[in-house]
């Protein structure tokens, strides 16, 4: 009787190692490939057949590619197509791949900092000319890892420390400029006065983003109600949810917020027919119908010079910044939703307005 | 604070409260099942990111959020019987295994989701269900009595649990398995039946607050249930051991969060409390288990696994 | 009714059934009878399904049958009470009866049936329990009643009975016995296991005597006496009762006073005790397992600090001191776990007796050990208390339990003590040694060594001491003489009554 069960518990799990295989081995083009791999590095031990096979792949390819192909990994804490923080640096280093001859790896998925920094030397021990650590908690690791390394140029973000390394870039995006615009843009198209911001913790980015709006809803109408909750996680979508029901409940009718955990957000803001804004990628796609505009970044900007300088044989030692003057930071309608022309032209003048100087974001 | 106690706060922070709780009460109920024959399962939030990537695959390809709660019954259910081949015929150790069906969910649901799906989209949600009569009882109504349909039957399981293993000879088996494998096993009481069907019952229960979860929220991501599967093994401890015990604990932690997030909104916490603030449902519930610790005894065989005439 | 055939059990390394034969006919009660480890336990659960036996046949009524499992076992009418029982404390007596039988109402249970005739067996055969109290409230005599209630239920008529005197008062045990004659009357084989050579020759028809797997013999118990038996189970003749002089009784040299210990569970496991000890004498500690005796022994040898009172070894007070202090007093100290407290099972026989006086400067030169003078020494004593072991540097875990607890004794006799606490220096030990261990103890006491020796075993208690203290509850119920005490008088103050409403 108990060998029976035994038989069918083994035949499922044969079942399910037998769909790994057969979803790992059933694409060829290299995206989906090195998503395998990544994938592969954060799952169980119980994989340990499939895990070797996809990461001695990698190197098998490099060899067959031209010798001369600059060569980037991406090591970031959420997966890649997140429509936030990981997707935007992803979507970055394809552009650039567009003009440089390159060849990409990608460790998506690494929020445990431990799995990022064996993944990170595992890239500069094959040999890649740029490890891009994409994450201000990786910081740590590169300090530990890029002495070792001096061959091998490293970024990080976002942040604008470079550690007094030679061999380490870092970057990071005026996140409150844009924040100051869509917060224009809010105040401009409330009708309660009142709006939310669902962030995740009070730091980094997200903090700068989070203040810019305050300050760009204030800045246009000094009268309106900013709520502003962090719910102490990035990853807690049901929490970023319910934070999202709570502003709908405090009468706000225009949210926004930062991180990945939004997605949450994003569906109770449609529910109600709130407006959303969105930051870090295009989120028009989450919900066509409310969401008015994406601030975007285009880490292309400073990639496609990391890349220039790293090609000219300077591996490290500057902070670039993506802003909304140096087309890093770009201001996406969403195409779906009609903004009037009045608020748009509101929008474009505050935009000038930030490049010239003549207004402060207040940070 | 006056702000907090207005009719529409209320309203929505009860109402917050309960949808908070929902996943964890299926999770917890069906991890009590599998403590109460002996059988600790760390597995489960593995099990819930599956069945949260199958529930909102399945509603993203069909529009059925029925078929997509059946999808994470389904996932589910091989999920518990994976645990049990290895915590009770192999005999694993079952902290350990338990871990690597988590790493595994984790991985695997994204890995699917990143091949299958990509950018996630939003699906259709469950039906509000507004309970005739009842829902037009002033403020309780709304707050109790109009909720998606999954709401209502995550409470009806607390009460079949309870019928389950107070007044049926399964449960009785179940009790006995946990407390004593060797006694029942002496009375020809099959422990690997038992505790194959507790965790199969786990698994199944794991799987539906997945999907419960996913389709609640109308989309996947990575990481969606973000630890709820450890929160709600928490939980069971929290409980005693016991259907309306658990259902305590799920409503406390759903209520503590709820009720945070609604003084965060109206300003009464201040924004440089966030951060502490956050932790407020993980140290509640940590003081409860202190207490509840010191009066409750957990099932005598909990983690052991049973070998006959040993 | 029952016959087993050349049934063979190998363990690794050890034979523990080596071609027993063994039946039993209705209306008997079949006495199997050994020491620990001689194979009793292991043939019984081969005849319940617990073990497959590697060779051999069982006949049930003349059929061949073959037991898998327990399920088997109680359909074909077999039912066993375990020495460690069956039950599922949380649970009430109704529910452990109906646990896996089928209820009349399908998938639900059906526990008022149930206790129907729970109470109906209760009154054919005296054994009355309460069928909706939990398992865990109940007194251990009330949960052998349940266990017996259980093989009932289930229509059994042939009994198997391991231990089951073990933890009951000799009250209980008169009890017991008249619920097994009446089943015996009405029919039922009964297999009754036990060491115990007055219960084994009060309630058997017949005695199969099992030795390192083997029978030794089988005898009616008509002609059968304790001393024969006892040849068979050992294979010498052996001495029951030690002899001994009259005790010559000098000054207190245990005192105790007012003494209260707390439970590890909270509540006094102590409570109020005084008790004096002279030198020269041998107080035995009689009671039921659990009655404040382990606490007892564990304060005096500063394990557990008490909460109230004085203990005073030759006049120095101990409460407060570590364990070493009271050592240095005059304290030696067998304890009841052997295994745990008293020796280290990875350290070789030679270390573990130097375990206390390893900072004796006889075994010291120049703060290092002085190996020559340690082995002097231990094998004078491994000679001396004649410990059967291959070499002085044999791991302690490799003893037999007798050879362990005769190491023991031997360390701590060595320093010749003012005061020596054995607790069950005889459990689980050979017939052999636990006569030699008697003998040991008695001359010590004619060395003038004051003895607290607390002990479960009645026979122990009385063949041995000098005087006997019995303890209910944490509390001394009286001080009896053994020479003048029946077996009735202690075990009624055992079960609580005190010394006064007895005699």
């Amino acid at each position: 009787m108990e060998k029976r069960y035994l038989w069918i518990g083994l035949g499922v799990v044969a079942i399910v190692a037998i769909l790994v295989v057969a979803l790992s081995g059933g694409d060829d083009d290299e995206t989906t490939e090195t998503t395998v791999a990544s994938g592969e590095t954060t799952e169980a031990p119980s994989e340990t057949t499939e895990a070797p096979s996809e990461t001695t792949e990698a190197p098998s390819d490099t060899t067959e590619a031209p010798a001369e192909a600059f060569r980037v990994a991406v090591i970031a804490p959420s997966a890649q197509n997140d429509l936030a923080f990981t997707q935007s640096m992803v979507d970055a280093v394809n552009v650039v791949s567009g003009s440089v001859d390159m060849e990409i790896a990608i460790t998506d998925g690494t929020f445990i900092v431990e799995d990022a920094a064996s993944a990170i030397r595992d890239y500069a021990d094959q040999g890649y000319d740029l490890v891009i650590a994409h994450g201000s908690q990786y910081g740590g690791s590169l300090v530990e890892i890029a002495p070792d390394f001096p061959d091998v140029s490293f970024a990080w973000g976002t942040a604008a420390d470079t550690f007094g390394l030679p061999n380490v870039y870092a970057y990071e995006a005026a996140s409150d400029e844009g924040g100051y615009v869509m917060g224009v843009l809010a105040a401009a198209l409330s009708e309660s006065d009142t709006v939310g911001v669902v962030g995740p913790v009070e730091v980094g980015d997200a903090k700068l983003y989070v203040d810019g709006f305050a300050a760009g809803v204030l800045g246009e109408n000094p009268g309106a109600d900013v709520k502003i909750v962090y719910t102490g996680s990035f990853s807690d979508v049901a929490l970023a949810s319910e934070t999202a029901q709570a502003h709908a409940t405090a009468g706000a009718d225009v949210l926004t917020g930062s991180a990945q955990m939004v997605v949450g957000a994003v569906g109770v803001a449609a529910e109600n027919g709130i407006l959303w804004f969105g930051t870090q990628a295009n989120q028009a796609q989450l919900a066509p119908e409310i969401v008015v505009a994406s601030q975007v970044y285009h880490w292309e900007v400073v990639i496609s010079q990391i890349v220039a300088q790293v090609q000219a044989g300077t591996l490290g030692g500057e902070v670039f910044v993506i802003d909304l003057a140096n087309g890093g930071e770009v201001i996406e309608y969403n195409p779906g939703y009609e903004v009037p022309a009045d608020v748009v032209a509101k929008a474009d003048a505050t935009i000038a307005g930030i490049i010239d100087g003549s207004i402060s974001t207040g940070s | 604070m006056s702000d907090f106690f207005t009719e529409a706060v209320l309203i929505a922070t009860v109402a917050g409260g309960i949808r908070l709780a929902v996943p964890l009460l299926f999770a917890s109920l069906g991890e009590m099942f599998g403590q109460r024959s002996g059988v600790l399962n760390l597995g489960v939030d593995g099990v819930m990111l599956l069945g949260a990537f199958g529930g909102y695959y399945a509603v993203l390809k069909t529009d059925n959020v029925w078929l997509g709660l059946l999808v994470g019954v389904a996932i589910g259910v091989v999920f518990g019987l994976i645990t049990a081949v290895m915590s009770v015929t192999l005999k694993a150790e079952q902290g350990i295994s338990g871990i690597g069906i988590y790493l595994f969910g984790l991985g695997f649901s994204d890995l699917l989701f990143q091949k299958w799906v990509g950018t996630p989209l939003p699906i259709k949600a469950f039906p509000k269900i507004n309970i005739p009569v009842l829902s037009d009882i002033p403020i309780i109504g709304e707050m109790l009595f109009r909720h998606s349909a999954v709401v209502y039957i995550a409470f009806a399981a607390v009460p079949l649990s309870m019928f389950i293993i107070n007044r049926t000879n399964f449960g009785m088996k179940i009790r006995a398995v946990g407390e004593n494998p060797e006694a029942a096993d002496s009375l020809g009481v099959s422990v690997t039946k038992v505790r194959y069907a507790t965790l199969i019952i786990g698994g199944l229960l794991a799987g539906v607050a997945g999907a419960a979860l996913a389709i609640d929220l109308k989309i996947f991501q990575q990481n969606l249930t973000n630890a709820a599967g450890f929160i709600a093994i928490a939980l069971v401890y929290f409980g005693a051991w016991r259907p309306l015990g658990v259902m305590g604990g799920a409503l406390l932690y759903g209520f503590v969060n709820s009720i945070v997030l609604q003084l965060k909104t109206l300003g009464i916490i201040p924004r440089s409390w966030s951060d502490i603030a956050a932790m407020a449902p993980a140290i509640v519930t940590i003081l409860a288990l202190v207490i509840v610790a010191q009066r409750f005894k957990p099932p005598a065989a909990l983690t052991k696994p049973f070998e006959r005439g040993r | 009714m029952l016959e087993m055939r050349g049934i063979t059990k190998r363990f690794p390394g050890v034979l523990a059934s080596d071609n027993v034969d063994f039946d039993v006919f209705p209306g008997e009660v079949h006495t199997l009878l050994g020491e620990n480890g001689a194979g009793k336990s292991t043939l019984m659960k081969i005849l319940y399904g617990l073990y497959e036996a590697d060779e051999g046949e069982v006949r049930l009524h003349g059929e061949p049958l073959s037991i898998k499992n327990p399920t088997d076992a109680i359909t074909h009418g077999i039912g066993m009470i375990h020495q460690h029982f069956m039950l599922v404390p949380p649970l009430t007596v109704a529910e452990n009866v109906a646990l896996g039988l089928k209820s009349s109402r399908g998938v639900l249970t059906d526990l008022d049936a149930v206790s129907e005739r729970i109470v109906e067996l209760g009154e054919t055969y005296g054994l009355h329990v309460d069928p909706s109290a939990p398992i865990w409230q109940m007194a251990v005599g009330e949960q052998q009643r349940v266990e017996i209630i259980k093989a009932l239920y289930r229509e059994a008529k042939l009994l198997i009975l391991d231990e089951p005197t073990a933890v009951l008062t000799p009250q209980e045990v008169d009890q017991l016995f008249v619920t097994l004659r009446q089943l015996k009357d009405d029919g039922c084989g009964l297999i009754f296991i036990s060491h115990k050579l007055h219960e084994v020759l009060a309630l058997s028809t017949r005695i199969t005597v099992l030795r390192h797997g083997k029978v030794t013999g089988s005898v009616p118990v008509e002609g059968a006496t304790r001393e024969s038996l006892a040849q068979m189970m050992v294979g010498r003749a052996v001495k029951l009762a030690p002899d001994k002089t009259e005790a010559k009784p000098g000054n207190v040299a245990l005192k105790i006073r007012g003494l209260r210990v707390a439970r590890d569970r909270g509540g006094d496991g102590v409570r109020d005790l005084d008790l004096d000890v002279h030198a020269g004498e041998i107080l035995g500690v009689a009671g039921v397992s659990g009655n404040g005796q382990m606490l007892l022994a564990e304060a005096i040898a500063g394990l557990r600090a008490p909460s109230a009172g004085s203990i005073e070894i030759a006049g120095t007070e101990v409460v407060g001191m570590t364990p070493k202090q009271v050592r240095t007093t005059g304290l030696a100290y067998v304890p009841e776990k052997r295994m745990k407290d008293g020796a280290i099972g990875d350290f070789t026989v030679s270390e573990n007796i130097l375990l206390i006086d390893h900072n004796d400067e006889h075994y010291l030169n120049h703060g290092l050990f002085d190996f020559g003078a340690i082995k002097k020494h231990s094998r004078q004593l491994v000679d001396e208390y004649t410990v059967k072991t291959p070499t002085l540097d044999t791991p302690a875990r490799n003893l037999s339990g007798g050879n362990i607890q005769k190491m023991i004794i031997a360390r701590e006799l060595s320093g010749t003590p003012e005061v020596l606490v054995a607790a069950q220096p005889t459990r689980g030990v050979d017939i052999g040694a636990a006569e030699y261990i008697h003998t040991r103890l008695i001359k010590q006491r004619d060395e003038d060594t004051a003895i607290l020796m607390i002990s479960e075993d009645l026979d122990e208690v009385f063949g041995v001491s000098d005087r006997v203290a019995v303890m209910y509850e944490g509390q001394v119920m009286g001080i009896v003489d053994p020479r003048t005490a029946t077996r009735e008088e202690v075990g009624l103050m055992m079960a609580g009554v005190e010394q006064d409403e007895t005699a």
